[in-house]
Parts: structure tokens; C-alpha cells; sequence
């Protein structure tokens, strides 16, 4: 899924548009309680664990912070129903690859937030994304 | 009269008797009979419903209470309109919010929120009944189109219990009996009178369109009605959905939202 810039950033506003329209249905599970949605993080570390599970995904990313000191990120998706059906698969994400992944980070500023779109070995854009049939 | 015959007869005495006293009669339920090659030919006739249907994003207002017909500008409000006691009720759920609902403990919604997941659905029919597998949760609704009437006193359900009816190429369905644990979203509630009315067609041949109508008439002023549009997915099969295989979110009985970010 290696796509240019002009293309990354048209994707970009797709999905953000998306997610617009569907915010209320993105929803269905649980709220976004414990998500910052007024604000982005980057983090940039290495998957140790993608779990392929419902009701959500979650990549576990080991980052250094600002300190100096490694944490294992939890970064909560949306479901492998839901994003097997817009490109993902459960190798989408493996153990050992470089991240960079944009989140809604935890209110309470622990290492965890809500899936935004990740950037993988520098080259992959991974976004919720549309169904693609 | 050989003593096993009076044994029996008198077994029988007893049964009887105790079907007489009656305080616990077993409600009768429509018998099924077995479907002719008639039926299942009649059924080619119908529109085709069958196959995995999604919501499409982006697409008309009518989702969940906060869309629905009039909701543009110069129209009258969007969602349903509350009754003073059932306006009252609304705001003293809103006094106080839970940060997140029963959902993300993985309660299913029931109806009508049920049908407005952002996942897909599959409709079957068969003779005498429409079957509806929703992915989000596992559920699964029966409509009854065998001709059997509404229940008079249902037990409440998440789903509630439903009967249909063909209207040339609509599938009319009636809905009553819903559990107190549903609402309307957004901390609206009903009564125990709410009916919904939903009219499933085919707009195109990939297109579905079900318009909901809910009245009630202890909490609403006037029915409510919303639409919305599904998309036929042909290459879709409904996947399995554990909603418990790996939940990591939560409300706590105060209505604390969280999530458990330990990796196991």
C-alpha cells in the first residue's frame, strides 16, 4: 500500500472526512471517554505485539519517551472486521516493524490512545480507510 | 380394569387436573408447518434481500436519534419529540451521564440501535419468516411473516418481538415488547408502548433503503422517522464478532469510562 504524497494526502482528507460522517457510528462500541479528541500524538518505537481482535485492534509499540525511558504504547483501532474489509489483514502489522503512529491519546497521560494513521518502516501508510469493494 | 390400566387413568386424572388449575399454561406458539416446494418457489418472487448489507457512510440524515426526516434548516427538530414526563426523565439522565454505555461492556444495544451499526447484515428468507444475522455483537432478529399476529402482552427484548407482512416489494415489519435496557441513543427512552414500524425495499438493486418509524405514545408527542441507506457488499460474508474475545474497554457501575492498557 505504498502510495505517493499527492495521493497520501487526498487519502487523508477522505478519511478524515469519513470519519466526520461516521463519528457517530465509529462510536458504537464505547464513547470516546478516555480519548483526548481535541489533540494528536506521534509516537515513533517498534511493534512488540498486533492484536487482531475484536471489538478493537491494538498495536503495542515500545517508544522512548522525552526522558529517555522505553513505554509500551497501547494504541486501540477499529475492529479486524471492520478494517479486513478497507485493505487491513492481521500481518498489517508485525512484531518488529518500525512505527511512527499518530494517535487521540489517553486523557490521563498514560502510554495509550486511539489509532489515527501510522507510517510503517518510513513507507507504508496504514488509515481506517474506506471499504474497498 | 387391570391395576396398571387404573394407574395409568388415574395419572391421567392427576394430569388433567393439574392442566385445570392452569395458573402455569405454557402461552401457545404458532405451529410451523413444513414449507411445500410452493413456498420455497414463492419465494422467487419476492425482491432479493438476500446477501450482506452495510450502512453507507456519508449517506442520508436518519442515524441513530440525532438525524431523521426535517432535520435540515427551516424544518422541524431533528430527533424524536419528548413528551413533558419523558423530556423530564431525558434530563435527569443528562443531570448526571454515565461517561460511556453498557455497550462497552459489550451489551448489545437492541433495538432500534441495533440496526444502525457500522457493520454489515444478512438478510435470509425463508418460508414464512425473515431472518436478519447483524454482525456487530452476533444478533440475530426473526421477522415472522407466516401471517401470526403481535403478540398482545410480550415479554420485553432487546429486539423485541416482530411480525412482517410483503406490501408489493416492501417487507413491512411491526415491532413491540422492548427491554427497559434500550433507548431511543442518546438517553432518550421509551415505554413499554413503543412500536416501531420498519419498511425494508430495494431502491436499486444493490441499494436497500429501511425507513423506521417509532411511535410511542407515553413518550413521544408524534411518530418518529428515519431513514437509512444500505449497500449491497456481494463479495461480504459476515465475520464472527466475540465482542468478549478481547475487550479492553469499560464502564465501572459509577459510569466511569476506561480501558486496560496492559499487554498481556
Amino acid at each position: 500500500m505504498q502510495i505517493s504524497s499527492l495521493r497520501l494526502t487526498l487519502a487523508s482528507v477522505l478519511v478524515v472526512a469519513g470519519l466526520a460522517a461516521a463519528r457517530v457510528d465509529l462510536s458504537a462500541h464505547h464513547s470516546f471517554a478516555v480519548f483526548d479528541m481535541g489533540s494528536e500524538k506521534t509516537v515513533t518505537g517498534t511493534v512488540s505485539k498486533f492484536e487482531w481482535t475484536n471489538p478493537h485492534t491494538f498495536i503495542f509499540v515500545d517508544a522512548t519517551n522525552d526522558k529517555g525511558v522505553m513505554e509500551t504504547w497501547a494504541i486501540e483501532g477499529m475492529s479486524p472486521n471492520y478494517l479486513g474489509r478497507r485493505g487491513w489483514s492481521k500481518t498489517s502489522v508485525k512484531p518488529g516493524d518500525r512505527i511512527t503512529v499518530t494517535v487521540r491519546p489517553l486523557k490521563d497521560g498514560k502510554a495509550g490512545g486511539m489509532f489515527v494513521r501510522a507510517l510503517l518502516d518510513g513507507k507504508t501508510m496504514l488509515q481506517t480507510g474506506q471499504p474497498t469493494e | 380394569m387391570s391395576s396398571a390400566r387404573k394407574i395409568r387413568s388415574a395419572a391421567v386424572a392427576v394430569l388433567l387436573t393439574t392442566i385445570g388449575a392452569g395458573t402455569l399454561a405454557v402461552a401457545q406458539q404458532p405451529a410451523r408447518t413444513a414449507p411445500t416446494a410452493a413456498d420455497w418457489a414463492a419465494l422467487a418472487k419476492l425482491p432479493d434481500f438476500t446477501g450482506v448489507w452495510e450502512i453507507g457512510f456519508g449517506g442520508p440524515a436518519g442515524r441513530g436519534a440525532g438525524g431523521g426526516r426535517g432535520a435540515r434548516a427551516g424544518g422541524p427538530p431533528a430527533g424524536p419529540q419528548l413528551t413533558p414526563a419523558y423530556a423530564e426523565k431525558r434530563r435527569a439522565r443528562l443531570a448526571n451521564p454515565p461517561e460511556d454505555s453498557p455497550a462497552a461492556n459489550c451489551l448489545p444495544s437492541g433495538m432500534p440501535g441495533i440496526m444502525g451499526q457500522p457493520y454489515p447484515m444478512e438478510f435470509l428468507l425463508t418460508p414464512g419468516l425473515v431472518t436478519i444475522v447483524i454482525e456487530a455483537y452476533s444478533q440475530v432478529r426473526h421477522i415472522y411473516t407466516d401471517g401470526r399476529p403481535l403478540p398482545a402482552d410480550p415479554d420485553p427484548k432487546f429486539h423485541g418481538t416482530s411480525v412482517g407482512r410483503w406490501d408489493a416489494d416492501t417487507l413491512v415489519a411491526e415491532t413491540v415488547g422492548f427491554s427497559p435496557q434500550t433507548d431511543l441513543g442518546q438517553a432518550t427512552p421509551h415505554s413499554d408502548k413503543m412500536k416501531i414500524l420498519e419498511r425494508f425495499k430495494l431502491a436499486d438493486p444493490d441499494t436497500m433503503t429501511i425507513e423506521t418509524t417509532i411511535t410511542d405514545p407515553e413518550a413521544l408527542t408524534a411518530p418518529f422517522t428515519s431513514t437509512r441507506t444500505l449497500k449491497r457488499h456481494r463479495t461480504w460474508t459476515i465475520a464472527e464478532y466475540i465482542c468478549e474475545e478481547n475487550n479492553r474497554n469499560f464502564v465501572d457501575q459509577n459510569g466511569k469510562a476506561g480501558i486496560n492498557i496492559k499487554k498481556d
